[in-house]
C-alpha cells in the first residue's frame, strides 16, 4: 500500500492511499471520490508525462509519498 | 469575436448559453479546426447542412480530449440560439437521424422541463442505429432510443453536464404532463394475457391493497385508447385481484430477461395475439417497472406512491407462494426481489440496476454502486479506521482492498 500526493497548484492537495498494482484509472477514481470532480475529467501528470489510464503505478515507478500533478481535461 | 454569443440571444438557465458547456471543454472546442473552419459564420440554415453531414456522436476523445464535430455543432447552436420551431423541426425530421439527435440534445440543454419530455419521449420509438465515438477514440454502436434514454435519465452525456430535469411523476402530479404512453403497451398486454391463460387462478387478494394501486392507474400505457382513469380503476379492481399475485411474481422474473434483451422480448411480444378487452393496469405497470427505460423513474414512483404496504404484501405473497405450486425460478427471483425491495426502500436515489444473473445467489448487494460480494473479506473491517474507510471507498468503486 502506498500513499500518493496529488496537487493541482490551485488549492487542491489530495493524499490518496492505493496499491502499487492499481492502475492510473483506479487512482483517478479514488481522486475523483475525494475531490468531487469526475474521474474522466482528471489528468495526472508528472512534468510533461501524462499518465495513461491502463498502466499500473508500479510500472510507472510511482513510489510511496511521491507527488503528482493534477490537471483537468 | 467569432466566439461571442449572439447579443440578441436570451440567457439559458440563468447564464450565457455557451456556459452550459464548461470552460475547459469550451476552450477545446474553440481551438478545434472543425470549429474554426466549418463553424465560422454559420446561421440556422447553413447549420442544417452541416448537421446533415454528421456521421457520429460523441464527447471528447483521445489523450488530448479532442472534441467531436457533434460537440462543435452543439456549441454553435448554443451560440446562435435558433428558434424553438427550428429545433422542433430538427427533432421531427425523420430522414437524418443525427440531425434528430442534435436537435434532441439541444432541446435537452435549453428547453423547459415539459418541452424536454414532450419532444424527447416520442423519440423513444426510433430504433435506428447510431455511431458513438468513445473516449478512447474507437467507435461503438448505440441506438437513438438509448441516447434519448440517457438524456432523460442521466445528468451527464457527451462530456456535457445536462441541466437537471424533474422526474416525470413529479410533473404528472403537478398536472403539467400527461401520463406516459408507450407504443409497446399492447405488446405487454398480450404477454400478460398469455400468462394468465396458461396458469390457473391464484388465491384472491384482499381488497385493502387495491387502494394503494390506484395511483398506478395514471401511469398506464394508454397510447391508443383514451380510457378514463376511473374506468381503469374499476376494471382494475374487478379483474386484477386474481391476476396480480401470480403475474407480479412472474413478471419480476421475466422482467429481468427483458432488461437483458429488450429486442428479443419486443419481437416475442409482437407475435402474440391481441386482445384488447383485458385490464392492463397492474400487470402493465409492473412490466413497465421492469422496462429498461422507465426503470429508474418507475422505481421511484413505486416507492413513493405505494410505500411499505406493497412491499409487505409482496413478501407475504411470496411466502405464501413458496408453499403453493410455483416455478422454482420464480421463487428464487421473488425472494431475491423482496429482499431487494426491502433494501431499496432505504435508499434515497434510484439507479436502474441490471441483474447479470437470474439466480438467487446475489442476494446481498444492498447499497453498493457495483456488485461487491466479498464485502466482509475486502478489508472494510480493518482495525485501523482510516484503512477501513479507504477500503470501503475502494469497495464501492469496485477495487480490491489495500495491501
Amino acid at each position: 500500500m502506498i500513499e500518493v500526493v496529488l496537487n493541482d497548484r490551485l488549492g487542491k492537495k489530495v493524499r490518496v492511499k492505493c496499491n502499487e498494482d492499481d492502475t492510473i484509472g483506479d487512482l483517478k477514481k479514488l481522486v475523483a471520490a475525494q475531490t468531487g470532480t469526475r474521474a474522466d475529467k482528471i489528468r495526472i501528470q508528472k512534468w510533461y508525462t501524462v499518465f495513461k489510464d491502463h498502466i499500473t503505478l508500479k510500472d510507472y515507478e510511482i513510489h510511496d509519498g511521491m507527488g503528482l500533478e493534477l490537471y483537468y481535461n | 469575436m467569432a466566439n461571442r454569443t449572439d447579443p440578441a440571444a436570451k440567457s439559458i438557465h440563468g447564464t450565457n448559453p455557451q456556459n452550459l458547456v464548461e470552460k475547459i471543454l469550451r476552450s477545446k472546442i474553440y481551438q478545434n479546426t472543425y470549429w474554426k473552419e466549418q463553424c465560422f459564420g454559420l446561421t440556422a440554415e447553413t447549420l442544417v447542412d452541416k448537421a446533415m453531414e454528421l456521421d457520429h456522436l460523441g464527447g471528447t476523445y483521445g489523450g488530448s480530449r479532442k472534441p467531436t464535430p457533434f460537440m462543435c455543432l452543439i456549441l454553435k447552436m448554443l451560440q446562435i440560439q435558433p428558434d424553438k420551431e427550428i429545433v422542433v423541426e430538427f427533432i421531427k425530421n425523420d430522414e437524418y437521424k443525427y440531425v434528430r439527435v442534435l436537435g434532441a440534445f439541444y432541446m435537452r440543454l435549453t428547453g423547459s422541463v415539459t418541452d424536454v419530455y414532450r419532444y424527447l419521449e416520442p423519440l423513444y420509438n426510433d430504433y435506428r442505429k447510431l455511431r458513438l465515438k468513445l473516449s478512447e477514440g474507437k467507435f461503438c454502436l448505440t441506438h437513438v432510443d438509448e441516447v434519448i434514454d440517457e438524456l432523460l435519465t442521466k445528468d451527464y452525456s457527451c462530456d456535457i453536464a445536462l441541466p437537471r430535469v424533474q422526474k416525470r411523476w413529479t410533473l404528472e402530479a403537478c398536472g403539467l404532463l400527461e401520463p406516459r404512453r408507450s407504443a409497446l403497451e399492447d405488446d405487454f398486454e398480450e404477454e400478460e394475457e398469455k400468462e394468465e391463460e396458461e396458469q390457473a387462478m391464484d388465491s384472491v387478494e384482499d381488497d385493502t391493497h387495491e387502494k394503494a394501486s390506484i395511483p398506478f392507474i395514471f401511469l398506464c400505457y394508454n397510447y391508443y385508447r383514451g380510457r378514463s382513469p376511473i374506468r381503469e380503476r374499476d376494471r382494475d379492481r374487478r379483474r386484477d385481484r386474481q391476476y396480480r399475485d401470480r403475474d407480479y411474481e412472474r413478471d419480476y422474473g421475466r422482467g429481468r430477461e427483458r432488461d437483458r434483451d429488450r429486442d428479443r422480448d419486443r419481437d416475442r411480444e409482437r407475435d402474440r395475439d391481441k386482445d384488447r378487452d383485458r385490464d392492463r393496469d397492474r400487470e402493465r405497470d409492473r412490466h413497465r417497472l421492469r422496462d429498461d427505460r422507465d426503470y429508474g423513474r418507475e422505481r421511484e414512483r413505486e416507492r413513493d406512491r405505494e410505500g411499505r404496504e406493497r412491499e409487505r404484501r409482496d413478501r407475504e405473497r411470496g411466502r405464501r407462494r413458496s408453499r403453493s405450486r410455483s416455478r422454482s425460478r420464480d421463487r428464487r427471483d421473488r425472494d431475491h426481489e423482496d429482499g431487494d425491495h426491502r433494501k431499496r426502500r432505504t435508499r434515497g436515489s434510484v439507479s436502474p440496476r441490471r441483474r447479470p444473473e437470474d439466480d438467487g445467489s446475489t442476494r446481498d448487494e444492498p447499497k453498493k454502486k457495483k456488485e461487491k460480494k466479498e464485502k466482509k473479506s475486502d478489508g472494510t473491517d480493518h482495525p485501523d479506521p482510516e484503512i477501513a474507510e479507504a477500503n470501503r471507498l475502494r469497495a464501492s468503486l469496485g477495487l480490491k482492498p489495500l495491501k
